[in-house]
Parts: C-alpha cells; sequence; structure tokens
C-alpha cells in the first residue's frame, strides 16, 4: 500500500505547460508546432505555436514576434516565476492589431 | 478389398471421434482450450491503448478454474505527447489510443456454472514491454489484470467469448521517467478452441 500511494500521486501529476505552451525545448521536435530559443529571450527554450490572432492560442495571447507566436499573458514578474530564471513580464506589440501585450519572456 | 478394409477402418476411427465428441455436453469447455480474440485497449498517459490482439492456452486446474496463458499485442497512434516541464521533468500526456505494447500474463479462470451461456472471472499477472514511438519513450510494465465475461458454446469444439478487463500496474521507463503508474482497461471478444 506504501508503494502504491506515491504512484498514485505520480498519476495525478499537473504541469503548468505543455508541448502546444511552454515546454522547455531545444528544437521543434520537443513541441507541438515550434521551439523559441533556448536563448536570452527564451532562457530554457519555449514551446509555441504560430498565431496571427488571439484566438489562435490556447492559452496566452498573440504577440507580433516570430512571425506571430502564442506567450503566456502576465500583469506582474511573479506571474512568471513558474516558467523559471529569466523570465519577467514584458510588453510586446500585439499580432493583428496596435495593442501591445504583457507577456512572459526572458530579456 | 484393400480399398474396403481402408474404407471401414475411416468409418470406424470417425465413429470413434464422433463417439468421444459427443460424450461431452456441447457447453463443456474441455481440460484443454486454445484461443484468440481481437479487442480495444483504453490506456493514457504512460499506459499502451489501441487495437489488441490475443492469443491464449487454457489448462484445466479444478472443475471451475483453469490456468490462462496469453501473449497480447497493442497496437495503438504513435503521436508524441511527452514534453519537458521548466524544471525539466519529462511528462507524458498520451492519450487513450497511443503507444504499443506486448506482454505475457499468467492468469486464473473461474467458471461460474455450467450452460451455454457460462460468465467467467479472471485474476492475473503480467510482464511486457511499452514503446512510444513518437516520443522514443519504452519501459517494462508489470500490470495485475482483472475481468470477466461470457463463453457462449457454439459446438462441442468451439465457443465465443466476449470479456472487460482493468488493469493496473507500475512501469519503468527510460528517459529518466522511471516508475509510472500504468491503469488501464479493455474489451475483447474471440472464438475458443477446445483441444
Amino acid at each position: 500500500m506504501r508503494f502504491l500511494v506515491p504512484l498514485l500521486l505520480v498519476a495525478c501529476q499537473h504541469s503548468d505547460v505543455s508541448r502546444e505552451l511552454g515546454a522547455r525545448c531545444l528544437d521543434s521536435t520537443e513541441c507541438d508546432d515550434r521551439c523559441l530559443g533556448p536563448n536570452s529571450d527564451w532562457p530554457g527554450g519555449f514551446c509555441t505555436i504560430r498565431c496571427e490572432q488571439d484566438y489562435d492560442c490556447p492559452e496566452g495571447v498573440c504577440i507580433d514576434e516570430e512571425g506571430g507566436v502564442c506567450a503566456f499573458s502576465c500583469a506582474a514578474d511573479t506571474a512568471c516565476t513558474f516558467l523559471g530564471p529569466g523570465y519577467h513580464c514584458i510588453e510586446r506589440d500585439a499580432r493583428g492589431g496596435v495593442t501591445k501585450r504583457m507577456v512572459c519572456r526572458g530579456g | 478389398m484393400s480399398r474396403r478394409l481402408i474404407l471401414a477402418v475411416l468409418v470406424a476411427a470417425g465413429g470413434v471421434a464422433q463417439a468421444d465428441d459427443s460424450e461431452r455436453p456441447k457447453a463443456e469447455p474441455s481440460d484443454q482450450i486454445i484461443g484468440v480474440s481481437l479487442g480495444l485497449a483504453i490506456g493514457g498517459r504512460l499506459t499502451p491503448g489501441g487495437v489488441r490482439i490475443a492469443g491464449s492456452y487454457h489448462y484445466q486446474l479444478s472443475d471451475n478454474d483453469w490456468f490462462d496463458g496469453r501473449a497480447s499485442f497493442t497496437f495503438g497512434s504513435g503521436a508524441p505527447a511527452c514534453f519537458r516541464d521548466r524544471i525539466d521533468n519529462v511528462i507524458c500526456d498520451h492519450g487513450m489510443i497511443d503507444g504499443d505494447g506486448v506482454e505475457i500474463s499468467a492468469n486464473v479462470r473461474r467458471f461460474f456454472g455450467r450452460g451455454e451461456y457460462t460468465p467467467f472471472a479472471r485474476l492475473g499477472i503480467g510482464a511486457g514491454l511499452v514503446y512510444f514511438g513518437g516520443d522514443r519513450v519504452s519501459g517494462i510494465a508489470f500490470p495485475l489484470h482483472a475481468g470477466g465475461g461470457l463463453r457462449i458454446a457454439l459446438t462441442h469444439l468451439l465457443a465465443l467469448m466476449a470479456e472487460a478487463e482493468l488493469e493496473v500496474g507500475v512501469g519503468v521507463f527510460n528517459r529518466d521517467i522511471g516508475a509510472q503508474p500504468q491503469v488501464g482497461a479493455s474489451i475483447a471478444a474471440g472464438v475458443e478452441f477446445n483441444l
């Protein structure tokens, strides 16, 4: 029984990131679509998907980088800590519009 | 003359075989049975699911219990579903019909009564290999099986079988994934032959 409890806990594990958005990566084979970085802009690498509008993104918003990619939206740096060291809440141009977006990003 | 003799021997042999076969009630499973089945396995995460083909051999242990040894092959999708989270743990979130597996298992099948329609229960333990091609994840799994079904005797030699089962166990995987639970279910239908 003591053996089963940790296994059941592992079975229920949950991640804030996914192959679509936010997983660490070295190249696009680790992601559903594409991998940004790894570099100082996207520390550890960042799985994302191409987008033209916010509604193209399963989570987060669409920013005008790399031809349009999804990123996690935020209001302050504390909202980006789950992505690890090097991520901050930074203002970027929205894709497909003239507005700005606050997103988690390195740099 | 010799042609008549051969014919007589064949008829006699056929009569003996017929007599042996008819002595057994139609619904009675023999002391040895072989079977083959086709079904659908439902997995998820690191438990493979998909089309499952199995072959089985049954040997009578007591009035109601048969040893049930089987080999099964599961064929699911190879779509990748693993990723590295932000602290570099590999997490796999495969769907219900992803992955491939091969397993051998030792079970005990208990029949409840005798009749044309005979329900049964099955308990067993298996060992197998699991492979998720799209993620290059493979491992060794040790599932426990618990299920039940119905055997429908068609002739003295042939029966249909339908069953459902649950499997729970543990698997050990590469890519630093380590030990992970195996949780699945399956349904299958097949034919069985009395030997």
